[in-house]
């Protein structure tokens, strides 16, 4: 519209808002609120979104309908979101993957992870915790370093994919420890933890989630959590960063996110609805029951801050690691 | 005994009338979707998950395992009907199956779909109860290299399944291995034969492919033949199978519900080696071995009985392991999660209830499934009547719908189209679509596999040979390539080729 004259373009805006307002003047939502998923169902990502639709559809409502894009790690699902008509009623759940990693690792990203977005609400954080095959035996993080130092080269790391949170944190690891360990790349995390309960590879990077119920029978020994401060789900288990490895800190997080452009009241009332759902008592409960815990991060434009401080960190941590493949 | 007391356990828990009524509920929305192509319970079952979050967790899970092998038994009636697979496991039924519908046999194609089923269910769900812990065991001793192995016996014995030319079989099965490099590669994370389209970097669907290359190259080789038919076929001879047939499919059935129970525990893509290998093996042992590809009974009862035997028996790695050995039993993983139910060995001791009256409902599914399918198979029967001009277009329409619901993305459904227009191709050039549907699957999990045991023994490949297991099936490997290089072999295999073309 770089032609048009000051009137026109205000004029041309006038009419745009009026189209995407519902008819008889009705304040937003008028109508459904689209959720994008950017994972196939089932998935941790997937859970919470359908855990926060319904409390959210009490809220505001209207139905709020989940609705998964999977493809290209995520970047398909966030590349809608980012390129829908910022009304309201597309939002999507962004994600480390989406938000802060891939935007590093991959050539093409469509999107810019900070400009295309309006950051709603960060939903979840999840701990990656150590985990390793219960006959090698170590016992603590510093028996870990010693045992591999020993044995440089011999012992393997298994991750859900090349570039996850699992791969990269055990890239840091081995940069912070000094040691030399080979990075086993699975197709997903339960093909990798089937190994690992195998015995054919040693350790991996785990999600909390997924991790949790193997930890707790015994069929795999934690060594750490990734994140600075304990998980309320194994308070006796320590951090990496208690067992030497100062500053280690990873997180898996996942939020809710629109397009860049919504309305400022429309923000204010999303936000507002989503941190109420997830403080509702039953979904509270359903997430730490799955080692899923809720953020420090409560505005908008604190959650703006958090993604970017989030790909900066993984923009440096992918060139170190070598994970980028090209 | 206390086989015994825990199935006791069980039946009390499935039998109570709420959870009955799940069950119920759970199969008839499974044959539902199944009937329905493309349609597939991983959908349906994510669609359901917040309405499990307000039963309790036994009912909910009840449901949802009705709702996968509902599924199942569905996906075979669209396979048999009109030559559309749903799902890998149906894709062999249609082999068979599709011709018997032809030769207006379909009524006892799916009966015997169905009965097979049921036994195998049986059989799996008796497997399941008394053996699930130790067969879990054997499901840990399946590392990268005995899948290797294992891949390359069934993609030798792949050869076997054609009944055209030996080269066209090859020739098909190195093009489904060429589609299958499509996507990123594990190891490295690179983008391969993508052309810059995000939608591929995951690779290509497997039911994109075998829509197309079935269902769709059906219709269009079908629209050929003009005003010659004006409805499917009017010869419908009789519903039930004849004691002739029951005479065939009795040893098939549980060779097939033999080997697809072995199959299914294994979670790294076992149980989609399950109906191939059944189909594959009944062709080499049974004695109408020349009717295979034309409408033999027994092509539809090994590997229907074998696909339904894996079904059930990929709930020990979930039940025992929490390891999901598909993308339903991810979903059944998540489902479990969201009680506070961490799934793993734990659940057989901590939640006794719960686990034997997911094993007790798996057979009562089984039994409903049975008895709502056998006197649908009337109604499925008329659908045959259905004018083209109506029966075609609705079937694209539902083809169309269930390939978008994979990923709710339109390009799926314009892939689906172009590799109708290849399965066409195939069809005009003689060409058949089924090893290459083979190639397609077992050539990813092939390189992923052979590349991470190699990473692993850090590059020796003396490692496939030094496995017990992964050197059986290596040995047996080369005994079938020899038998089929051998001249004297070769030229009684061709005879039979000219038998059946």
């Amino acid at each position: 519209m770089r032609g048009l004259r000051i009137g026109q373009r205000l004029a041309a805006a006038a009419l745009l808002a009026l189209a995407t307002l519902p008819a008889h003047g009705q304040a937003w939502p008028a109508k459904p609120v689209r959720v994008v998923v950017p994972y196939p169902p089932g998935g941790p990502v997937d859970i919470s979104a359908r855990l926060l639709a319904p409390k959210l559809q009490e809220a505001l409502g209207q139905p709020f309908v989940v609705e998964n894009k999977p493809g290209a790690g995520g970047n398909i699902g966030a590349d809608f979101v980012a390129k829908s008509a910022p009304d309201g009623y597309t939002i999507g759940m962004g994600a480390i993957a989406t938000h802060a990693i891939n935007p590093a690792l991959m050539a093409n990203v469509p999107y810019d992870p900070i400009k295309d977005f309006r950051h709603l609400a960060l939903v979840v954080q999840v701990p990656n915790v150590l985990i390793v095959n219960t006959e090698l035996p170590v016992k603590s993080v510093p028996e870990l370093i010693a045992y591999a130092k020993a044995r440089p080269g011999r012992l393997d790391f298994a991750s859900g994919s090349t570039g996850s949170t699992g791969h990269l944190a055990g890239e840091l690891f081995k940069q912070m420890t000094g040691t030399f360990m080979v990075h086993i790349p699975y197709k997903g995390a339960p093909a990798a933890v089937a190994d690992l309960l195998a015995g054919r590879v040693h350790l991996m990077f785990d999600n909390l989630s997924s991790a949790l119920p193997n930890v707790k029978s015994g069929h795999v020994r934690a060594l750490a959590v990734t994140t600075l401060k304990r998980s309320a789900s194994l308070p006796d288990l320590p951090t990496l960063d208690e067992s030497g490895l100062k500053g280690f800190d990873m997180t898996t997080w996942w939020g809710l996110m629109g397009p860049a452009g919504m309305s400022p009241d429309v923000v204010q009332r999303l936000s507002a609805a989503i941190l109420n759902g997830m403080d509702a008592p039953d979904v509270k409960e359903r997430l730490r029951a799955m080692g899923m815990e809720g953020s420090a991060v409560r505005t908008p434009e604190q959650f703006t801050a958090f993604v970017d401080a989030e790909r900066r960190l993984y923009a440096k941590l992918v060139k170190q690691s070598g994970a980028k493949p090209d | 005994m206390e086989i015994l007391s825990n199935l006791a356990l069980g039946f009390g828990v499935a039998l109570s009338p709420f959870n009955l009524l799940m069950c119920l509920v759970g199969v008839l929305l499974g044959t539902l979707i199944g009937v329905l192509p493309g349609v597939g319970p991983v959908a349906t079952i994510a669609m359901l998950l917040p309405i499990t979050f307000n039963l309790n967790p036994i009912a909910a899970l009840i449901m949802l395992a009705g709702i996968y092998y509902g599924a199942q038994y569905g996906g075979s009636t669209t396979a048999i009907l009109v030559n559309l697979p749903g799902e890998s496991s149906s894709v062999v039924t249609c082999l068979d199956g599709y011709q018997m519908a032809r030769q207006g046999r379909a009524g006892p194609a799916l009966a015997t779909a169905a009965l097979g089923s049921f036994f195998a269910g049986c059989v799996a769900t008796l497997i399941v109860a008394m053996f699930a812990p130790p067969l879990a065991e054997v499901a840990l001793k399946f590392g990268p290299s005995e899948y290797f192995s294992l891949m390359v016996l069934g993609l030798v014995a792949a050869v076997v399944l054609a009944h055209g030319s030996l080269i066209k079989a090859i020739a098909m099965v190195i093009l489904g291995l060429m589609l299958g490099l499509v996507g990123t590669d594990v190891n490295s994370g690179v983008l391969r034969f993508a052309f810059g389209i995000a939608e591929l970097a995951d690779g290509i669907g497997f039911v994109t492919v075998a829509m197309g290359m079935f269902g769709l190259a059906e219709i269009i080789a079908n629209l050929e033949h003009k005003g010659t038919r004006e409805v499917f076929t009017s010869k419908v001879k009789h519903l039930w199978p004849t004691k002739e047939d029951f005479k065939r499919i009795w040893a098939p059935v549980l060779r097939g519900t033999f080997l697809g129970s072995a199959l299914g525990i294994l979670p790294g893509g076992g149980a989609l080696l399950a109906s191939f290998g059944a189909y594959t093996l009944e062709k080499k042992v049974s004695k109408n071995s020349a009717e295979f590809g034309k409408g033999a009974i027994e092509g539809v009862a090994a590997p229907e009985s074998a696909n339904n035997a894996g079904a059930q028996t990929s709930f020990i790695p979930l039940l025992t392991l929490g390891i999901p050995s598909n993308a339903v039993m991810a979903l059944m993983i998540g489902a479990m999660m969201i009680q506070g139910i961490a799934p793993g060995p734990q659940v057989m001791t901590e939640r006794p209830q719960l686990f034997w009256g997911m094993i007790a409902s798996m057979w009562l599914g089984n039994l409903m499934l049975v008895v709502l399918n056998l006197p649908l198979i009337g109604l499925w029967i008329k659908l045959l009547t259905v004018p083209y001009r109506i029966l075609y277009p609705s079937i694209l329409v539902f083809m169309c719908i269930g390939v978008f619901s994979l990923s709710n993305n339109p390009f799926d459904c314009v892939l689906m189209a172009a590799f109708g227009l290849l399965g066409y191709i195939c069809v005009k050039l003689e060409c058949e679509p089924a090893p290459l549907i083979l190639g397609f699957i077992l050539g990813p999990l092939m390189e992923e596999n052979l590349r991470r045991a190699m990473l692993l023994s850090r590059g020796d490949p003396l490692v496939f040979f030094q496995k017990p297991i992964s050197a059986t099936f290596l040995v047996v490997s080369i005994i079938l390539l020899v038998i089929i290089a051998l001249p004297n072999i070769r030229k009684k295999r061709e005879e039979v080729f000219v038998e059946e073309t």
